[in-house]
């Protein structure tokens, strides 16, 4: 490999056919004299312009569009290196850092020797090393390139904003059971918005059999066994529930506090009698009738319950969560949009309240297509407020365009699987911890199970590796038509 | 003759380069491709009655000659060149090659005469014998070496194909150093004992009449047709070998000097052009056999860095640039050897 030229952040490199080099590989240009190397990945590979290679095509063209056939008698052997040359390839390549006595720098203010420099592959553990990757709390995710471990810390993604995205059937879900298993281990509590029901058997081997994760996986299902009482509930999440998720106008929901408060003093706070205190209440009748339709939109989501006896098992899990590590899949497959905002809106809300006392110390939410339940105000909020509270948000995602701009702006961590659709493509390249141009350019090419890493986990390398395999039961594939 | 590979094309080469080891080299700043042919001054009369064509369409093999050389760099000692001949033919619609090469040689002031003197002796015994030439300066060796390789490729054609037209690059005048009398006399008549007959495209020419160049003779006649000349005398040694005819075969603005087998009546001279133009492709005036075999032995710029990389590698030649004296001395007005 030969430095050809340096423009801005971008090195182009000459390759030969037998350096095998592809995009997202990592290359040291090390310039002997200086003491100094630079460290760049490859973001695409060109042919390099060979003159002559156009007349080369050209003449094997010549007799309308077939090749014309004969016989090359090339006693010296000269054709191999005719195509060694048409072969050569220019490598694209971004500067990522320079290494100088062994300690990084972002600098690329230097220009290193063209003739002088040598160039060679940086194998990832290598770069890994040098990046201090390493932590107490390895989590790893697959294999690189190279075929080496590419190895993340859980602290990477503690306190920090994820996002998991790529099109459809890349792998995205698999790296965030990866991920949440992980975290488990390490005793973190995670919760899981689970909108098509498949983390339901992460405690299940794929053999059916249960796994070591089996006693720390909680699967919620609401209105099943997954229910709360009123009594449990405070008001202000009530409210939440009732304003945001029912649209509640103001009001009314005046109206509803003082019935609220009512029914607390009596310390009658079920849902018969809240029925009946609507029904008796001295209001406007309007007013009544839209806490009525409220009323009823709660009792017929099945999620309310007088009986504290089934109300408990949120409470449970996440107590047993924060002594042993867990994760607590709140299952969303066959909710309705309005009643899965009520869920929503009552978890969020208990994870606050629990954080806020500090009956929990923190939280790892993952969110799968959360634009389908969370409601406009709580994108803010989880970026912002709730994120000092201790719930670190993992949006997982095949539509990048229904995450907000500011989300991808604030984002630590983007683990970005394959997309083709340029659209989609812009909308993540807008993630300040990354160049567009390699969001562009590598993720195009990302075969299925393959995730361009980038953010604080890889240290602000952008690596490419093969998600690995996990042992566990896959649910919620999709249900096909033409199958036997 | 020998109708084998020219391995002693392949083994001078060898022998030649063999002795290059750990030189330095400087990259060639001239180029040259595709030789001229040296033609004489002369007295000619063109007839502008022109001799209207109709292709023929009865079947025969059409098959063109073409070879290039070209310097691709210089020692301290000599220089380095590349051969390459090609043999094209069209069969049942079916265009074919045979492409020999590159060959690169070595040539020094002390091995230029034994490269060319073994060359000659391997396939041309007899012309050598008859007709010894002193062997050609450095500067002349490229083409010279070409010639003979070009030379063979004709010989080869003319001693394989029966019934055919053979089409070759340049005129039919015999008796320069390229091409003895003999030697051409040689390669017409295998070509005309098997029934072929031999057409030479000259893509330039200066033979002239009353100051014209003949191909400027253009009629407001509709193509294909052929302008016969008469009286060509040339200076001896050289000697024309064919009729010279100016041949229009096409719509367009181009029209070339052909030279056919004077041997061959006159009228078997216009029906191998009406076959030519029943059995190949015509485009400019110019026979695609032709033009392919021109291209395929055409050296381009990518396989000029592929010997350069060659010789680099198997001989152990470091590259040097020399800077241009052009623009050394005069800057952005100096437009380089190849301008001047």
């Amino acid at each position: 490999m030969k430095l050809y030229r340096k423009e801005g952040n971008i090195v182009q490199i000459l390759s030969f056919p037998n350096e095998t080099v592809e995009k997202g590989d990592y290359l040291l240009v090390e310039d002997g004299e200086e003491g100094r190397a630079l460290i760049v990945q490859v973001i695409d590979v060109q042919f390099a312009t060979i003159p002559g290679v156009l007349e080369e095509l050209l003449r094997s063209l010549p007799d309308g569009g077939e090749l014309i056939q004969g016989e090359d008698i090339d006693p010296l052997e000269i054709a191999p290196h005719i195509t060694y040359m048409q072969d050569a390839s220019l490598l694209i390549c971004k500067i990522r850092a320079t290494v100088e006595n062994d300690s990084l720098s972002p600098s690329s203010s230097w220009l290193p020797s063209r003739s002088q420099s040598t160039i060679k592959k940086l194998p990832i553990p290598t770069l890994l090393k040098l990046a201090k990757t390493n932590g107490q709390l390895p989590i790893t995710l697959g294999t690189a390139k190279d075929s080496s471990l590419l190895t993340i810390d859980a602290s990477s993604l503690d306190g920090r904003l994820n996002i998991i995205t790529g099109k459809k059937e890349t792998g995205k879900s698999h790296l965030s059971k990866l991920l949440m298993v992980s975290l488990v281990q390490y005793k973190a509590t995670v919760v899981v918005f689970d909108l098509n029901g498949e983390y339901l058997s992460l405690g299940m081997t794929s053999d059916g059999k249960r796994n070591v994760n089996y006693d720390k996986i909680h699967v919620l299902t609401p209105s099943q066994n997954f229910k709360v009482a009123l009594k449990q509930i405070g008001l202000h999440i009530l409210l939440g529930i009732l304003v945001h998720a029912l649209h509640l106008p103001g009001t009314s929901t005046r109206e509803f506090r003082r019935i609220w408060k009512e029914l607390r003093e009596k310390d009658e706070l079920t849902l018969h009698e809240l029925g009946e205190t609507i029904r008796n209440w001295n209001c406007n009748l309007h007013v009544r009738d839209a806490l009525f339709s409220r009323y009823h939109a709660l009792v017929n989501s099945g999620f309310f319950t007088d009986n504290i006896a089934e109300a408990m098992l949120l409470e449970e899990s996440l107590l047993k969560a924060k002594e042993e590590g867990g994760a607590i899949i709140i299952n969303l497959r066959n909710t309705s949009t309005i009643d899965r905002q009520i869920v929503v809106e009552y978890i969020l809300g208990k994870l606050v309240e629990s954080l806020t006392n500090w009956k929990l110390k923190a939280a790892f939410l993952f969110a799968e297509e959360a634009h389908l339940y969370l409601r406009e105000t709580y994108w803010d909020d989880i970026v912002t407020r709730m994120r000092h509270f201790g719930i670190f948000t993992t949006f997982i995602t095949n539509q990048p365009d229904t995450i907000r701009e500011n989300i991808y702006r604030q984002a630590d961590n983007i683990f970005l699987f394959n997309f083709t659709n340029e659209h989609d493509l812009d909308v993540v390249s807008r993630a300040a911890r990354v160049d567009a141009e390699t969001v562009r350019s590598i993720a195009r090419d990302l075969p299925p199970h393959h995730c361009l890493a980038l953010g604080r986990v890889v240290r602000d390398f952008p690596i490419v590796a093969r998600i690995k395999a996990l042992d566990v039961k896959t649910m919620g594939e999709t249900r096909l038509f033409f199958t036997a | 003759m020998d109708t084998l590979l020219p391995q002693q094309f392949t083994q001078l080469s060898l022998h030649s380069l063999a002795r290059t080891q750990h030189q330095f080299i400087q990259l060639n700043q001239q180029v040259f491709q595709q030789m001229g042919s040296e033609e004489p001054l002369q007295t000619l009369k063109i007839k502008l009655e022109p001799i209207l064509l109709k292709p023929k369409h009865r079947e025969s093999i059409v098959a063109a000659v073409d070879t290039s050389t070209m310097k691709i760099a210089e020692t301290s000692t000599g220089i380095v060149i590349a051969v390459r001949g090609a043999n094209v033919w069209k069969q049942n619609e079916n265009y074919r090659y045979t492409r020999l090469g590159p060959f690169i040689f070595h040539i020094t002031e002390e091995n230029r005469k034994d490269v060319f003197n073994t060359l000659e002796r391997a396939y041309f015994t007899s012309a050598l014998n008859k007709n010894h030439q002193s062997a050609p300066t450095l500067p002349q060796m490229p083409t010279r070496i070409a010639s003979l390789l070009e030379r063979w490729l004709q010989a080869m054609l003319t001693k394989t194909i029966t019934n055919g037209l053979i089409l070759f690059d340049g005129s039919l005048t015999s008796g320069t150093f390229d091409t003895p009398i003999h030697r051409m006399k040689e390669i017409l008549d295998n070509g005309r004992n098997r029934g072929s007959i031999v057409l030479a495209f000259s893509k330039m020419t200066n033979l002239r009449v009353n100051g014209c160049l003949i191909t400027d003779f253009a009629l407001d006649h509709r193509p294909p047709y052929l302008l016969e000349t008469v009286g060509l005398r040339l200076k001896p040694p050289m000697v024309p070998l064919g009729e010279v005819y100016v041949a229009k075969l096409s719509k367009g603005s181009c029209a070339f000097r052909l030279d056919i087998d004077r041997q061959v009546s006159p009228d078997l001279r216009i029906e191998a052009v009406e076959r030519l133009l029943g059995n190949d492709l015509i485009s400019q005036s110019y026979p695609e056999t032709l033009r392919l075999a021109h291209i395929l032995c055409t050296f381009t710029a990518n396989e000029v860095l592929a010997m350069q990389h060659f010789i680099t590698r198997k001989c152990g030649l470091q590259m040097i640039n020399r800077p241009d004296m052009h623009k050394l001395l005069f800057g952005p007005f100096g437009k380089g050897e190849s301008y001047s």
